[in-house]
């Protein structure tokens, strides 16, 4: 025990910490600048200044550590001098266009010389110039106002990882800049902005459109982009969206967010929204009235399941939507159209992953806290670049880097070379094969524990090659594998993050498996990324062709008869069609209908040319959406739905966490869920919601997994996995396994799906500011297939696999392997998936992408 | 008096290992190499040697610190940044003496447990840079350094890293932060280099000259070391005269020789007999003394005590033509340039004050000029993160306090009446 006495008060501390800290515990405040709990120490601005006994200088507070019995003093006229004369220094320079500076009202210089600083200044020589810098579109850097605190510099550095800014020159002539020059070169995180104590760097896509003091509204939300679900403040002026910042203290994201949650969340005033339901006439989509449109959907729908039975209707739900919207849609599916056949975009990787290993280790088994990855010794990635996908668990890892974790990337992970120890970069397809050299090694080191027999049986009748082999087929050196293995088999704590690219292929099943021993030979735990803010949502709330809300099987009678009696409807016992099903069958012309909820497969799903022939052919397509999207395009009705902000809901992270998604601005129109209690209405499906939270109501008393669960306990933070609920045991009937599949070596150049940071699925293209940053894709391609074609960045290229070809701008890629080529999926009319066939993996289901040749050659300049 | 530091740097092969090793070099190596470690660090401790760099500080202590710091690797650097203005006495060692430094070095680093050396090389000595090399190649030839010292199962390597000409990269951690890569600038002490130096693990850093005297204490031991010089200062000491005396350069003399001898013996007195105005006897950074406070024992211990302090012992004679307004100006311009920028004070400070300077130099002083430099010197002194941001102030203390007349003629005159 520590005693410290501040300003005369003895405060108890368990541990040293600094005199600042051990102040603030004791409420007493020691004015700071250069500070901030989440950077590391610095002790530049000289502010926080105080007096300790037996030192014969004033001490910062930030920096010195207490020791038992120190007596500090943090106010005397020595220190108000100290102060007063701190800040005179920091105004001598300083333009004072407080008038014109965004950041008046909440800058921390001007709070402090308000309270601590000079009434007058006695500079008299020139200030310093530095014009401010708008070369980049989304940051505008202001030097003559910036305090040289480094804050800026420490978290793009300490915290994010990406080191893009530092400062320049010397003393006074001091600046930030990036390594870049005027634009950044970044991942444009915006935490920087974030902790720039003054109005030195600042959001130019907010500039003068904002003033602190003029903020009607904060609302606590979850951003709308991906899995993870970082916590947001949306500042909200006269009834529209003035700016998103995030708060430190607050979720798990703790005062960081990723460059879409702080910028790219304006898509919602996109004047492309659709503003009125439209119907299909005479071939064109027309407005109509909410109530012409609830009827056609109604009436054409009963018309239909009345032709050809519940089984020739099909819905998608949505990972963008919130848990009450897919708990509702699943329901009109089931009761009002007697389907199983819904299924969401989760079935990409996420929802079939899952479910695979939680066959294997019990319902939950990914449901693994996102700070909990910093605290690992090792970390072992695959099958994407969590830095793109997940920025904010991206983040997790580059933490546990520098605190010396074991970090091993397998495959393209770009935002991770800093922070790996090992990169394995096997040859393309050959990641499972890999992951068996790697299971096989371990199995070396590590004794079974005999805990799963099932698992253990099918691990001993693996007939695993040896790492020579291995290293051969990926093309790796063996002692590489046998040290990535090493690394995560002598730690205690270990986490494995599954992206999608390992499971979507047509053996993705086994590389699943792989994953699950290695996880369950090293006792370790499982994350799956993920590319939507509630997939989990999806699978929670039943919005699966053979799951019913709370992940319990609808094959099991006793749960189906259980749902039943409280829907007071029958419904059908077989499972329905997954994801890839569903579009197959209605090209086969078996399904004849599809209510399609926030989703835009015509342009999300692989082979998309033929999504949208097959989807075309339907008698009937209902899009629900906020834009008119590919797919709202070719549908017969369009309803259009609130945005994000504009309803209240929850969300379902992937953790598990449901956290709370509340309305900022209120907009005329309906959210997901009334629009189909409308149409469930006059199904006959009885759906008397008047909110969201009524809809929580009765889901709960749906699901065994949220038995009792209400907005308070996701509000309080504590719907956490298993939440109140009974999560369901492992059952492992039997474990399927594909067969290995070994694409031969042919020289060729394979497409492959690049998972951007800056964009998300088709919803970032009506973001100004992501298009700012990032307005068109580009094919990545290594610097030997750059070298070998004599292109470089900027070049255009015609790209071309058997389902087509696109023109595209490239652009070199030093991470890529010599025989991938990239492509995102975002833009309109240049998506890598309009070029890729798939395979469906038998177990998961999920699309296999893989072995796609492709031939490029230089195109005309667009 | 017999040079130990200069020895034999007269022959134009000095820095030849042949001749050093002919002059009797490297035998001190040899012995040290046959003794236990602690024991190296016991004799250093013993003969009262502390630290050349400027602040004094007992070299026995530090390596001690050091060496029982358990992590490793440790590292041992030396600082050749040699940067204070006035300062080159470290530069006869580095190339005329080279091999002494590495002699030196390679014991420190057998004494504290150092397989890596580093000499962190002022930007501005190329030819240093050259010689260095080549003396270190010589001792990586002949089996002084390398993995098998003398043949024995001792390690140490060394190598020179050269500066890009920042004066405050001379500050130890400062010049850790560059060594790494990173922008010169000092880190927050405690933790102390000996603990989370280099590479954040155990680090001595001691200058050019006090390595220097490493291999003559091992060869003759410290009691004969401590003979050498002041009682609680001991050992022989570079002093480097520059300014209007008839002979500047570097003497070798004895720890705690009278400032006045030192001008008025040495370096032969002030040049053309003209009459002495002020010194500055340990650098630009030390507080400058008038003609009637150059009696004092130029050492560590005793210099604060008449006002001053030892430095880097580089003595700045001024004559009587000299406009110490414009020396003070042009101190905190050097400053002013040099500041590295971390903290507020320093940075902003010295710049405010050379502007100020400035001014009442080119005869555009104000009435409340001088109470408003001595204002912002108060305000940095004792607030700056690292003690440039002091000494900048100090500066402009001392030498107002003693040559205040001055400054307000320059005000009230409008200019320099010297330059007129
Ligand atoms: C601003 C500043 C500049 C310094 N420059 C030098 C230098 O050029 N050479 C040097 O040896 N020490 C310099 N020092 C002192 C070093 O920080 C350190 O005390 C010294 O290298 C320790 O070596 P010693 O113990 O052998 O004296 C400087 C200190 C400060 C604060
Ligand atoms: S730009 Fe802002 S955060 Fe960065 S150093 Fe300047 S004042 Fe500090
Ligand atoms: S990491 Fe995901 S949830 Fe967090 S801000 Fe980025 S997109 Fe939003
Ligand atoms: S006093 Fe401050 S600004 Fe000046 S050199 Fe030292 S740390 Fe840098
Ligand atoms: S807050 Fe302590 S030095 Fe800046």
């Amino acid at each position: 025990m520590i005693t410290v006495t501040i300003n005369g008060k003895d405060i108890k501390l368990e541990k040293p910490v600094t005199i600042l800290e051990a102040a603030r515990t004791a409420g007493i405040e020691i004015p700071t600048l250069c500070y901030h709990e989440s950077l590391e120490l610095y002790g530049g601005c000289r502010l926080c200044l105080v007096e300790v006994e037996k030192m014969p200088k004033l001490q910062t507070a930030c920096t010195l550590y207490v020791t038992d019995g120190m007596v500090v003093r943090t106010e005397s006229e020595q220190i108000a001098d100290a102060r007063r004369g701190i800040l005179e220094f920091l105004l001598i320079n300083h333009p004072l266009d407080c008038p014109y500076c965004d950041k008046a009202g909440e800058c921390d210089l001007q709070d402090l010389v308000e309270k601590y600083g000079p009434t007058a200044g006695r500079f008299a020589e020139g200030k310093r110039k530095h014009p401010e810098s708008f070369d980049d579109p989304i940051i505008v850097r202001n030097m003559e106002r910036c305090v040289m605190c480094t804050r800026c510099v420490r978290m793009c550095d300490g915290v994010q990882g990406d080191s893009a800014i530092a400062v320049t020159n010397r003393g006074s002539h001091s600046f930030i800049e990036p390594f870049s020059g005027g634009r950044y070169n970044c991942e444009y995180c915006g935490n920087c902005l974030t902790v720039c104590p003054v109005g030195a760097i600042m959001s130019r896509l907010h500039r003068h459109s904002y003033r602190a003091w003029l903020v009607e509204t904060e609302v606590n939300t979850v951003c709308s982009y991906c899995g993870v679900g970082c916590s947001m403040v949306i500042q909200v002026r006269n009834n529209s969206i003035n700016r998103v910042v995030p708060r430190f203290g607050l979720g798990i994201n703790n005062g960081l967010l990723c460059v879409r949650g702080r910028f790219g969340y304006d898509y919602v005033g996109n004047e492309q929204r659709i503003k009125s339901p439209l119907v299909k006439k005479g071939g064109k989509l027309e407005p109509v009235t909410w109530n012409e449109a609830f009827n056609t959907v109604a009436d054409r729908l009963k018309a239909l399941r009345e032709r050809y039975g519940g089984s020739a209707l099909a819905g998608i739900a949505s990972g963008r939507c919130t848990n009450e919207e897919n708990y509702v849609f699943q329901k009109l599916m089931r009761c009002g159209l007697g389907t199983n056949n819904i299924d969401s975009s989760a079935r990409l990787g996420y929802s079939g992953a899952q479910r695979y290993l939680e066959n294997i280790f019990g319902q939950g088994v990914t449901a693994n806290p996102i700070y909990g990855i910093a605290n690992s010794e090792a970390i072992l990635i695959v099958g994407g670049d969590p830095t793109a996908i997940n920025p904010i668990l991206g983040l997790q890892i580059r933490t546990a880097s520098r605190n010396g974790a074991r970090v091993i990337t397998i495959g393209y992970a770009p935002g991770l070379e800093r922070f790996n120890s090992i990169g394995l970069k096997p040859r393309i397809f050959t990641e499972g094969i890999l992951l068996s050299g790697i299971l096989c090694e371990i199995l070396k080191i590590k004794p079974f524990t005999g805990e799963n027999q099932t698992l253990e049986s099918v691990i001993k009748g693996l007939s695993l090659r040896p790492a020579r082999e291995i290293a051969e087929i990926c093309r790796l050196a063996e002692d590489d594998i046998r040290k990535a293995a090493e690394a995560i088999c002598n730690v205690s704590s270990i986490s494995i993050v599954i992206g999608q690219d390992i499971i979507q292929r047509s053996n993705g099943n086994r590389n699943l498996f792989m994953l699950s021993s290695i996880g369950y030979m090293l006792n370790a735990r499982m994350t799956l990324l993920s590319e939507r803010p509630n997939e989990q949502g999806t699978i929670d709330m039943g919005c699966l062709p053979d799951m019913l809300p709370g992940g319990r099987p609808l094959e099991i009678e006793t749960f189906r008869k259980r749902y039943e009696g409280l829907a007071g409807t029958e419904i059908p016992s077989g499972p329905g069609l997954t994801l890839m099903e569903m579009v197959e069958a209605a090209e086969a012309g078996q399904i004849k209908a599809m209510y399609i909820m926030g989703e835009n497969p015509v342009f999300n799903l692989p082979d998309s040319n033929a999504v949208k022939k097959a989807l075309g052919s339907l008698e009937f397509l209902v899009v629900q959406d906020i834009f008119l999207s590919e797919t709202a395009k070719i549908a017969d009705v369009v309803l259009p739905a609130l945005a994000w902000s504009e309803k209240e809901g929850t969300y379902t992270n992937l953790e598990r966490r449901m956290q709370h998604v509340r309305r900022a601005v209120d907009i005329q129109g309906m959210e997901d869920w009334r629009i189909i209690s409308e149409i469930g209405k006059r199904l006959e499906v009885s759906m008397p919601y008047n909110s969201s939270e009524d809809i929580m109501a009765e889901m709960v008393r749906v699901s065994p997994l949220h038995t009792g669960l209400t907005y308070e306990d996701v509000d309080k933070g504590n719907a956490l996995w298993p939440y109140k609920g009974e999560p369901l045991r492992a059952e492992m009937p039997s474990l399927s396994l594909s067969d290995e599949n070994i694409i031969a070596d042919k020289g060729k150049l394979y497409l492959m799906v690049r998972r951007p940071l800056f964009h998300s699925g088709t919803l970032s293209r009506r973001s100004y500011a992501l298009n700012n940053i990032c307005s068109e894709p580009y094919l990545r391609i290594s610097r030997a297939v750059a070298e070998r074609l004599s292109v470089k960045d900027g070049d255009v290229l015609k790209v071309s696999t058997v389902k087509g070809s696109l023109q595209v701008k490239t652009k070199v890629d030093i991470s890529l392997n010599d025989s991938a080529v990239l492509l995102t999926n975002n833009f309109e009319g240049m998506g890598a998936f309009s070029l890729l066939g798939y395979k469906l993996d038998p177990v998961t289901k999920a699309p296999g992408i893989e072995g796609t040749e492709v031939t490029i050659e230089k195109g005309k300049p667009r | 008096m017999e040079t130990i530091l200069l020895k034999n740097i007269e022959n134009p092969n000095s820095a030849d290992i042949d001749e050093y090793i002919k002059a009797g070099g490297y035998r001190s190596l040899q012995k040290a190499i046959e003794m236990q470690p602690k024991a190296i660090i016991d004799e250093v401790k013993k003969s009262g040697l502390r630290g050349r760099g400027g602040a004094g500080f007992p070299t026995g202590m530090k390596w001690t610190f050091a060496s029982s710091d358990p992590k490793t690797p440790r590292y041992l650097l030396c600082n050749a940044d040699e940067g204070e203005p006035g300062t080159f006495k470290d530069r006869p060692i580095l190339e005329k003496n080279p091999h002494l430094l590495i002699e030196g070095m390679a014991i420190a680093g057998y004494a504290i447990g150092a397989e890596y050396g580093y000499i962190y090389l002022r930007g501005e000595y190329p030819g240093a840079k050259d010689i260095l090399d080549t003396a270190i190649r010589q001792a990586y030839d002949r089996g002084l350094l390398g993995d098998n010292i003398l043949g024995r199962a001792v390690r140490f390597h060394l190598s020179v890293h050269q500066g890009a000409g920042a004066y405050i990269c001379g500050e130890e951690t400062a010049l850790i932060e560059s060594l790494e890569g990173e922008r010169g600038q000092p880190r927050i002490k405690p933790p102390f280099p000996v603990n989370v130096g280099a590479w954040s693990k155990p680090t001595v850093i001691n200058n050019v000259e006090t390595l220097s005297n490493i291999p003559y204490i091992i060869e003759t031991g410290a009691e004969a070391y401590s003979k050498i010089g002041s009682r609680d200062c001991p050992g022989p000491k570079l002093y480097c005269v520059s300014g209007h005396v008839e002979r500047p350069g570097v003497y070798e003399l004895p720890m705690g020789i009278n400032l006045r001898d030192i001008i008025y013996t040495h370096a032969g007195g002030i040049r053309g007999g003209e009459k002495l105005k002020a010194v500055i006897p340990g650098g630009v950074s030390t507080p400058i003394l008038p003609p009637d406070k150059i009696d004092c024992p130029m050492d560590f211990v005793n210099m604060p005590k008449h006002g001053s302090m030892l430095g880097s012992g580089a003595v700045m004679v001024f004559d009587d033509t000299v406009c110490l307004v414009k020396v003070c100006y042009r101190a905190l311009r050097f400053f002013d340039h040099e500041s590295c920028g971390k903290c507020t004070p320093c940075r902003e400070g010295t710049g405010w004050l050379s502007n100020i300077l400035g001014r009442i130099e080119h005869g555009k002083g104000r009435d409340g000029d001088i109470e408003l430099l001595l204002d912002v010197a108060g305000n940095m002194l004792g607030k700056t993160f690292c003690p440039l941001g002091d000494g900048a102030a100090s500066v402009v203390q001392n030498f107002i306090r003693h040559f205040r007349p001055e400054f307000e003629g320059h005000i009230r005159d409008a200019g320099c009446r010297l330059q007129n």
